[in-house]
């Protein structure tokens, strides 16, 4: 349920810096555990905002898509320290890097979006 | 159920009616009575004799104390009601008004057809969800200090939405006339003094004509830009007791306002403004309140070959056009000359604001942008609720309904247009129009993320939604998913294919107002839609008790994410901002152990019911069932368990 009936699409600042990181998506990521990662992530409340898929949704303005992020991991662990919108802060007291790590190998373990072609029902 | 509501059995009001109806059966019957008294004891001959005040009160007439009337007040009420072209009377009964009530079912032959409610904020939410589809205000009445107080919340929200719902409410004014006990505590000097603060206009009236005056008055107030509740006082006496004096009632004529059209020298300014300007934008939120409104704004937009970005408080403007720009905030930073229509929450729009631990704002237009607004919106507003927002700087201010001053204003831009722009403006709306395609083409990317997963994803409920109603000729009442997925890809075109939110924010509309929304569209056989939360569905659910008594059809998808979702993500917030942990935040926002399953409840109402769906492969077929229910005439819900937003 939600208090706000507002159009919630407000294009946020971490949409852009997920824009503007992505070609320097990093290969140099920690290699975390992904089922640990998802553990973490539904346990940690991320799922609320960015959905269990990563589908994203929707906080107080777009909450962005997380699956298969195109965010280096950098970028992703300094929104997660020091988000640059209305996204809550997570600290060291509340996420451990080693958590931030498993996180990110969890999204990024995530399919992606398919193609609209291949659902028929989404071409009414 | 009792309700407790009526005096107690021996009430004075009943004791002196009975004792009344015992005198007069007397008086008739003699003989009988005489009859069958038992012999006379002999000591009962040696009493003391009575005194003189005894055969005084004995020698005089008895009080006049008729049990049988011909007339009544209610049947005038109720001849005034039908002369406004009320349909429908929602209510939930009550003795304060049980003369009206009656007078409307034996007089009136059930016109205006009583519906009815469990609760009065149902009744409301309906009466708001009603007005928003049909274009004007039923009739609703409560009970007294204590109905009127359960429906203030709901009338709240229909003042924030700025929509007519015409409240009455029982009042004992005499207060010799009150029976002890409940009467007392259900009756006020100044009963509308309760919602006085978030409605247009009230009044008590003391007499038939004064009901009659101050009732088309109040529809007049209630209808008038900017629409809003109102509210009159029906005193018990005037509505149960003989009409005095008949042939001097006259029922007043109602004739509608005709909405004012904005200044036209300035409508000419603002054309000339936005003819000029490089980037100009429109803004809008409760514009259109006719198909007209929509083809207005649509002759606008193709004027000027600007975007439209639609906060969509109604129907305002297709989806699907090319120039529909709503999930592209971001044209608010290039515009240069923007016009906001109708807007409800123009600071809002215009301005960033963070939610941290210091809150700030800033502005989101570009240094130099000019702002255009036109509507009625501020034309009437109140102070102690501060639904008016904040303050917003302005350029250009013109007081005028939105819809009857758009014509005036496409027309003044027409004539500004000359062959040395058109070429720019075809420029500007190729781009435009690529960039909505572009946007179509996102969304139905974003909408295949987590397709087959469980709980089932909000893409994925809508999109099977859509799929199945698309070639009907549907009107969607409710969301409570914000205005996403249906916005971003469904084709919306129609002035009831939508119709706004609560208003105010206030939970428990969401299912009554679709319900009232649904009543609107029955007799147009629309497929009335609406997707509700969880948590909304449980402020109300005896509203789908109302749906099945009165044949409501309406499909009903229960977007269930067992939680007050936006709280849990507050919370959250909260718990981050102070470095605690964030793992027990559903303390006291979720709704599990026990999960609800609200087919059941439905079913219990008398209410079809499907679900808990939980596998995407359940909800076709599932659907499917509902779809055939509600096209039978009857409501339906299905329960989907879904992904939090």
């Amino acid at each position: 349920m939600i208090r706000s009936g507002r159009f919630a699409f407000t294009a946020l600042a971490i949409t852009l810096c997920a824009a503007a990181l992505a070609a320097a998506r990093a290969q140099d990521a920690p290699q975390g555990d992904a089922a640990s990662g998802k553990r973490i992530y539904l346990r940690e409340a991320c799922f609320t905002c960015h959905g269990r898929s990563g589908q994203g949704g929707v906080y107080r303005g777009q909450a962005p898509i997380l699956a298969h992020t195109a965010l280096p991991f950098d970028g992703f662990k300094e929104v997660v320290r020091n988000p640059p919108n209305d996204m809550p802060a997570y600290s060291e007291a509340v996420l451990s890097d080693k958590d931030i790590d498993d996180i990110y190998a969890f999204i990024e373990s995530l399919p992606g979006p398919r193609s609209p072609k291949d659902i028929s029902i989404l071409n009414n | 159920m009792s309700k407790h509501r009526h005096s107690p059995p021996a009430s004075r009001r009943d004791f002196l009616k009975s004792a009344g109806l015992v005198g007069a059966t007397a008086a008739v019957t003699p003989p009988v009575v005489a009859n069958s008294m038992p012999p006379i004891q002999s000591e009962k001959l040696k009493a003391a004799l009575p005194g003189p005040r005894q055969i005084a009160a004995e020698a005089m007439p008895p009080a006049y104390d008729p049990v049988n009337q011909t007339s009544s007040g209610g049947d005038f009420m109720t001849d005034v009601l039908n002369s406004l072209g009320i349909e429908y009377m929602v209510i939930n009964c009550a003795s304060s008004y049980r003369g009206l009530h009656e007078a409307i079912v034996n007089h009136g032959n059930n016109k205006p057809e009583i519906i009815t409610c469990v609760h009065e904020d149902i009744a409301v939410h309906m009466a708001q969800g009603y007005a928003k589809i049909e274009g004007k205000s039923l009739a609703m009445a409560c009970h007294g200090t204590v109905g009127l107080q359960h429906a203030a919340m709901a009338m709240y929200n229909a003042w924030c939405d700025r929509v007519p719902v015409l409240v009455f409410g029982g009042n004992i004014m005499e207060a010799d006339k009150r029976a002890s006990g409940g009467e007392w505590a259900h009756s006020a000097v100044d009963i509308g003094e309760i919602v006085r603060e978030f409605t247009k206009w009230d009044d008590q009236p003391a007499s038939l004509q004064h009901f009659a005056e101050s009732t088309v008055r109040a529809y007049k107030i209630a209808t008038t830009p900017p629409m809003g509740p109102v509210f009159i006082a029906l005193d018990a006496e005037l509505q149960e007791n003989p009409i005095p004096d008949a042939e001097s009632l006259r029922i007043p004529k109602f004739e509608p306002v005709i909405p004012p059209q904005g200044d036209s020298a300035a409508l000419a300014e603002a054309a000339k403004m936005l003819v000029e300007a490089r980037n100009p934008l429109i803004l809008c939120d409760r514009v259109a309140r006719t198909a007209a409104g929509i083809a207005n704004l649509v002759d606008l937009a193709n004027t000027l070959q600007c975007g439209v970005i639609d906060n969509a408080g109604r129907m305002n403007f297709p989806s699907r056009h090319p120039l529909n720009q709503s999930f592209r905030r971001a044209l608010i930073d290039q515009a240069d000359v923007i016009l906001a229509i109708e807007m409800n929450d123009l600071w809002g729009t215009v301005n960033s604001f963070s939610d941290r631990i210091v809150r700030q704002s800033r502005p989101a237009t570009k240094p130099g942008a000019k702002i255009i607004t036109l509507g009625v919106r501020d034309l009437y507003l109140k102070s102690n609720y501060q639904d008016f927002g904040r303050w917003q700087d302005i350029d250009l201010d013109i007081a005028g309904d939105g819809e009857a001053s758009l014509p005036a204003l496409t027309e003044a831009a027409k004539h500004l247009i000359d062959e040395g722009r058109k070429a720019a403006y075809d420029a500007r709306g190729q781009k435009l129009a690529a960039a909505h395609l572009a946007m179509v083409e996102q969304a139905k990317t974003d909408a295949t993320i987590g397709w087959d997963a469980s709980p089932i994803t909000t893409a994925r409920m809508c999109a099977e939604v859509y799929d199945q109603i698309k070639d009907e000729d549907w009107s969607v009442v409710g969301t409570a998913i914000g205005l996403s997925w249906p916005h971003r890809l469904w084709d919306f075109k129609k002035r009831y294919q939508w119709n706004g939110v609560s208003g105010g924010g206030g939970v428990g509309y969401n299912l009554p107002a679709s319900v009232g929304a649904a009543l609107a569209n029955k007799k147009h056989s629309r497929l009335t839609v609406a997707f509700g939360g969880d948590g909304d569905f449980m402020f109300n659910p005896g509203t789908l008790w109302t749906a099945a008594h009165h044949k409501i059809p309406i499909l009903y998808i229960v977007h269930n994410n067992r939680a007050y979702h936006q709280e849990y993500m507050y919370l959250t917030a909260m718990a981050a901002r102070h470095s605690r942990g964030v793992d027990r935040m559903d303390i006291g926002t979720t709704l599990k152990e026990p999960n609800i399953d609200y087919a059941t409840i439905a079913r219990g109402m008398g209410v079809h019911g499907e679900g808990p769906i939980t596998d995407p492969k359940d909800l076709r077929p599932a659907l499917a069932r509902a779809i055939a229910v509600v096209k039978s005439g009857e409501p339906a819900v299905v329960d989907v368990v879904t992904d939090p937003r």
